[in-house]
């Protein structure tokens, strides 16, 4: 036997393990070191941050999301025009974007960490449940300690918490869905029908501006129609497809599929198609994915309220800059009727988009909607403002 | 056959591997502090003390009821489905008993609250009989038994949810609010759940170590058959275990509601089991039964709860996407590292043979990938070759020991 | 007699095996020390010592098993260090485990080549070839078992065999054997020295762990006696006798046991009467058919029986812990009684040592304290809670009484030898003060000096009024320790013997059905 074999066990043991932890720890410390560099190539981190160049940024504009959906990413595009435009790194202000995973406690636990660091300076949010008093409540936290906290696309419940935050950007789902119902109204008539049912498709029943939307259009359309039901998937991609077989298994004389979500508008379209009922049923949806634009162009949905998410990103940012920097006049411009009811809320604006060729919601001899601040607009001029801005969907 | 390993002790002491525990804590805080680039921790202690105290006793509650399970010897999967649901009860009891209050969002009263809690225990309690009667009478493994609870509850909850709602309120509803003051204040004031959860801590640390029936469960745990043999009434120690089980994932099921103030039985607590059994065996718990301590689940939840919060803190952006990679990679880590002892006392290889060569690359490549993604590729290439180069370093110094 | 001619000086020269300053360290205790051994080649060297003496973890070093801390191991002269079984396979040595290591959902071929699998020319697996080559070896070993029987259905005995064929398919020059006919009835074992005898004559190396002083008397060369970790000697059979071996293992002079003189029968504790526990699964039908007997207070009843008869059924049927479905009566004191539950059995103050105390009897987890409180747990109560101090108090009684050799109550339970982990179940049940005491297989794996003491130990209890019921499946053992014994033939009871008209043959025919 070697003579190093009879050193005891103990200390040959004793060594190994200083190796292991050695390399292990080192192992976790080059993991974890890496993130505290703040110099962010421009391809940045995969949450689609929008990364502004590389000097290191003292602070953070965060627009805290709900969840994956092209919707965001064209959110995301206005957050990067918006602090272009606006120059917020030079003010020494990063904007980037979170993305939640669709439940309450995300967002409370997201607003709760972003209390406990300090290098946040604004945040603006699209609240999950209009209702819930735990979000609120971190909101007003957030404000306690400085951060300016504003709402976009999905607000809190204005009855309840109106002081949960001083402002509001968005679409006004209300009259979003007003003008949803009007055009599922003109459609139908025009198809010779007065009278039937429908069914409304969101990612959750109780989400505000799926609520306002649904109401609206439920106001618009008219008594002549009825609501069979509102089904949610809780932002389940294949549970929305099931929704739609779903709906149209139980009530096989449906007149109208309305898509409130952005992803429900490909999930109609495709299980419609699917089941050979496209004929049967009108099919009108919000917001315009990409695939949803190729769905319209082959003629599977009939109207598309599109709501300005680009718009929505830029104003984010041009109002938190203006709180931040305690910009006064900015805020009024924007806000010109502050302290009077609806006085904190700027509409980004809604369009109506169709397809392309003869329709009674466009062209010169279309009768006016009725709604102020529309702009109807065939499906090819969409596009093409869509390509001007370097946008895919909306 | 394998070297016989030390016993288990009852006294105040924690065991080596807990200790290491403590250290690797303490390591992650340091690290946090430092590397955080608004060294929060330093600056801001008391806000990030008390979000990760928050969180460390509502994992901390169920964790404790999932060591005692895996003490008995079982597993309880369903965890996170009972806190739904038991959020889900406790929130239509005080809906339908005081339906005007809990739309308008008003005070319930007491009275409501109290049932309104009383129920969702009981709920527990009920849970936890159900799966001892699946185990013991109907004989199905606990696996399978915990497996079809984790996807019936939360079903049952959502049901429950919807029709009473639908029955009590104007529209059918997937949520139930809840503002009565009392959980406001449960969610306002953190010590209330760490208040709870020591006490929980400390009583299920006697019944553990010091009573009768804790003895019992370990004997349970560590050889069914024998414990049978040696007359104890093992049905009735695995009841105790499951329904304790259940009943502390009630408990938690209040605090999450306090804490979102809503009841969501879709989403609430989903996948959380798994954060408890990882706590449990991070702590020390061996899922084969009958090795487990109170201390080291508790270590183990505060351990979870830092790394996650140290993620947040120095991958600001996006930290969500890396969470579950990064706590992933340190359970194992942690766990491996509680068995230095073994390995080297035992002359085990960590990188033996073929195997070991394989998983060089691979280990290099996942620690290569992870940081290429947080800090750009140089940053990830110079990471994997590190890693290649120290492995391989771990790798020779094995051979030639064993040599 | 076993060796080829002539070939006893040629080998002197390179001994088969050479383990010099053998040491080897478990956290709390020292299992070798300094343990040197030479076996020449071609012999039966037979190694002998009570439990934790050191035998079987000297032989799992030289099989790969454990690598030892100190020493030097040599193979026909030239030195070798192993780091797995696997070196030790390539060098010719294979070892037949006292606990089968047979995987028994495979069949027995495949058992026989597992991890040297036959290929057939495309890569894959070569069932046929090694069915056919299994057959041949287990032809040799007479054992007539066709090779794709599944392994767990099969007697303990031919399991063995499949061992043994396993070991000659490696073509060991070194074959060791721990305690091999432990678990083999009398016509098994018998076969199992032919083959022994047959492998000898083909110049094998046979190690030979025992502690049957009538096997290794009969088979043995040289004989190497160790004790508590240490190399007593190593002396020629033909130089010693069972006792002066015996001594060595022990340390002290063992007298033979006295049988029982002197014990009073006292009032009858327990009575059996048509006891039938059915066993719908198998073509008998039953596992127990009509068995009746009496126990008295002072006296021990032996069950004798081979493997598969019935007493561990009958044992665990008394107790309650067999399924509830058997039919008959039981009566304590001459009530009735129906247990359903081992915690009924206890309470009415009935005790069973269960056999296998590794997977009926022990917690691995607990300490040894831990083991022995168990069942007594309530007197170890401070104040409502568990106190460790009374804890020890309480066992402190039980450890000295049976014995125990322990590092202190806290120690880890399985670091502990198979006879010391024997005497803590039987302390742990002593201190439930039963009346009626059943042993099932109490001394199995257990060493001669142990042995001596847990006979008297049962012999002092019975004097204190208690009755036993003891099955064993040595029938020395039997016949010196009990007042009477019952033979079970298939679930039958067939005989039943007084001490002085029992005999071992009659106890055989009786136990065959004859």
């Amino acid at each position: 036997m070697r003579r190093d074999a009879l050193i005891p066990q103990r200390t040959a043991a004793a060594t190994r393990r200083a190796v292991l932890f050695g390399g292990i720890a080192a192992i976790a410390a080059a993991t974890l070191l890496p993130g505290c560099s703040t110099q962010k190539p421009a391809a940045g981190p995969a949450a689609g941050g929008a990364a502004t160049p590389a000097t290191p940024a003292a602070k953070r504009f965060i627009f805290l999301t709900n969840g994956d959906d092209p919707f965001w990413d064209a959110c995301n595009a206005g957050l990067v025009e918006g602090a272009k435009r606006f120059d917020t790194a030079s003010r020494g202000i990063r904007v980037v974007m979170e993305k939640n995973n669709g439940t309450a406690q995300g967002q409370i636990e997201k607003l709760r960490q972003f209390g406990s660091q300090s290098d946040v300076a604004g945040v603006a949010i699209s609240v999950i449940q209009a209702e819930n008093a735990a979000i609120v409540e971190e909101m007003k936290n957030l404000a306690a300690k400085g951060v300016k906290v504003i709402t976009v696309d999905g607000d809190v419940n204005r009855d309840k918490f109106r002081d949960a935050r001083p402002f509001y950007i968005g679409t006004d789902n209300i009259v979003g869905g007003r003008l949803l119902g009007l055009a599922a109204r003109r459609l139908l008539e025009s198809r010779g029908k007065s009278s039937g049912g429908y069914v409304q498709f969101a990612g959750f029943t109780d989400n505000d501006n799926a609520r306002a939307r649904m109401n609206g259009f439920k106001e618009a359309v008219g008594d002549g129609f009825k609501e069979v039901d509102r089904m949610a998937d809780e932002m389940d991609l294949s549970k929305a497809r099931d929704n739609v077989r779903t709906a149209l298994v139980n009530h096989p004389d449906l007149t109208a599929l309305v898509g409130i979500w952005a992803y429900n508008a490909p999930a109609i379209a495709e299980v419609t198609q699917e089941r050979g009922v496209r004929d049967r049923v009108t099919i009108v949806t919000f917001d315009a994915q990409a695939s949803a634009l190729n769905h319209m162009a082959d003629g599977r949905i009939d109207a598309m309220v599109v709501q300005n998410p680009f718009e929505m990103g830029i104003q984010a940012v041009r109002l938190l800059q203006a709180l931040h920097a305690g910009d006064a006049a900015t805020v009024t411009e924007m806000f010109p009727n502050q302290g009077k009811a609806d006085g904190d809320i700027f509409t980004t604006g809604l369009r109506l988009i169709h397809p392309d060729g003869k329709t009674p919601l466009g062209g010169p001899d279309a009768r006016p909607l009725g709604i102020e601040n529309v702009e109807v607009m065939p499906l090819p001029a969409f596009r093409e403002w869509l390509t001007k801005y370097g946008l895919t969907s909306s | 056959m394998p070297a016989p390993h030390a016993s288990p002790r009852g006294s105040f002491l924690l065991r080596p591997g807990e200790w290491a525990l403590v250290a690797a804590i303490l390591l992650a805080i340091a690290l946090t502090t430092i590397v955080d680039a608004n060294h929060s921790y330093w600056f801001r202690p008391l806000e990030s003390l008390r979000d990760i105290a928050r969180n460390t006793a509502l994992l901390g509650i169920f964790a404790l009821g999932a060591t005692v399970v895996i003490i008995a010897g079982g597993i309880d999967l369903s965890a996170g489905s009972m806190i739904a649901l038991s959020g889900t009860i406790c929130a239509t009891t005080m809906l339908a008993l005081k339906p005007a209050e809990m739309i308008g969002f008003k005070p319930v009263g007491p009275a409501a609250v109290a049932a309104g809690c009383a129920a969702s225990l009981l709920a527990g309690f009920l849970v936890g009989t159900l799966h001892t009667w699946l185990i013991t009478a109907v004989r199905l493994p606990p696996f399978i038994a915990t497996l079809a609870t984790l996807v019936g509850l939360r079903s049952l909850a959502r049901a429950l949810c919807e029709s009473t709602t639908a029955a009590l309120t104007p529209t059918k509803n997937a949520l139930v609010n809840v503002s009565d003051p009392f959980f406001k204040a449960v969610r306002d004031n953190v010590w209330i759940p760490v208040a709870v959860f020591a006490v929980l801590a400390v009583a299920t640390w006697l019944v553990l170590t010091r009573t009768v029936l804790g003895r019992h469960l370990q004997a349970l745990g560590g050889n069914e058959q024998a414990a049978r043999l040696a007359g104890i009434r093992t049905d009735n120690v695995k009841w105790f275990a499951y329904c304790f089980g259940a009943m502390t994932a009630s408990l938690a099921g209040l605090f999450y509601v306090a804490n979102e103030s809503v009841a969501q039985p879709a989403l609430q607590g989903r996948g959380h089991e798994l954060n408890a059994i990882a706590a449990a065996v991070v702590g020390g718990c061996s899922l084969a039964g009958g090795v487990g301590t109170v201390p080291g689940t508790v270590l183990g939840a505060i351990f979870l709860r830092v790394v996650i919060d140290a993620v947040s803190k120095i991958i600001k952006t996006g930290a969500d996407v890396y969470e579950g990679l990064i706590v992933g990679v340190v359970v194992v880590i942690a766990v491996t590292f509680a068995q230095v002892g073994q390995i080297a006392r035992g002359g085990r290889r960590l990188l033996p043979g073929a195997l070991g060569l394989c998983a060089i690359p691979t280990l290099a490549l996942l620690a290569g990938a992870i940081v290429a993604m947080t800090a750009g590729p140089r940053a990830g290439l110079a990471a994997g070759l590190a890693a290649v180069v120290l492995l391989g370093m771990l790798r020779l110094w094995e051979s030639r020991t064993a040599a | 007699m076993h060796r080829p001619e002539g070939s006893t000086t040629a080998d002197a020269a390179a001994p088969a095996v050479s383990m010099r300053g053998i040491t080897k360290r478990f956290p709390g205790v020292v299992a070798l020390e300094d343990v040197t051994i030479e076996v020449r080649a071609g012999e039966l060297h037979a190694i002998c010592g009570e439990n934790g003496a050191g035998k079987s973890t000297l032989m799992k070093i030289l099989s790969g098993v454990y690598q030892p801390d100190d020493g030097e191991l040599a193979i026909g002269g030239r030195p070798v260090r192993f780091a797995g079984t696997r070196d030790a396979e390539r060098a010719g040595v294979a070892i037949i485990h006292q606990e089968l290591a047979l995987v028994e959902d495979l069949s027995v071929a495949a058992n026989v080549f597992l991890g040297r699998e036959k290929r057939g020319p495309l890569g894959l697996l070569d069932d046929r070839g090694m069915q056919v080559e299994c057959g041949r070896l287990l032809e040799s070993l007479e054992c007539h078992v066709p090779p794709g029987t599944r392994t767990g259905s099969l007697r303990v005995g031919d399991q063995q065999l499949v061992e043994i064929a396993k070991a000659l398919s490696l073509d060991a020059s070194i074959v060791v054997m721990d305690e091999p006919t432990s678990a083999l009835t009398e016509a098994e074992s018998a076969r199992l020295e032919r083959t022994i005898h047959r492998l000898l004559a083909r110049g094998t190396t046979i190690l030979y762990i025992s502690h049957k002083m009538d096997e290794v008397f009969r088979l043995a060369d040289r004989i190497t006696v160790l004790r508590d970790g240490r190399h007593v000697c190593t002396v020629d059979r033909a130089a010693t006798s069972p006792r002066q071996v015996t001594g060595w293992m022990v340390g002290r002079d063992v007298a033979d046991h006295d049988g029982g003189r002197g014990r009073t029968r006292g009032d009858r504790l327990l009575e059996v009467r048509d006891l039938t526990l059915p066993w719908p699964e198998h073509p008998r039908g039953y596992r127990l058919a009509d068995v009746s007997l009496d126990l008295h207070a002072g006296e021990i009843l032996g069950v004798a029986g081979l493997m598969g008869a019935g007493r561990t059924e009958l044992l665990e049927t008394i107790f309650g812990a067999a399924e509830p479905t058997w039919t008959g009566v039981i009566r304590l004191d001459g009530r009735p009684v129906r247990f359903h539950h081992p915690r009924e059995a206890c309470a009415a103050r009935i005790a069973m040592v269960t056999e296998d105390r590794k997977r009926l009897g022990l917690f691995p987890d607990l300490d040894v304290a831990g083991n022995v409180s168990l069942c007594s747990l309530r007197d170890a109560l401070e104040g409502g809670l568990l106190s460790r101090r009374r804890e020890e108090e309480l066992v402190a009684a039980p450890i000295r009484d049976t014995g125990v050799k322990t590092p202190g109550p806290h120690a880890a339970i399985t670091g502990l030898s198979g006879g010391n982990q024997q005497k803590c179940i039987i302390g742990r049940w002593l201190l439930t003060r039963p009346r009626v005491l059943l042993l099932d297989d109490p001394t199995r794996g257990i060493d001669v000096g142990a042995k001596a003491e847990l006979y008297a130990l049962i012999d002092r209890l019975c004097r204190d009024g208690l009755g036993v019921i003891l099955t064993s499946s040595e029938l020395p053992e039997l016949l010196a320790l009990a007042d009477r014994i019952v033979v079970l033939a298939e679930g039958r009871l067939t005989a039943e013997f007084a001490r002085a008209e029992a005999t071992e043959e009659r106890i055989m025919q009786a136990a065959t059905g004859g």
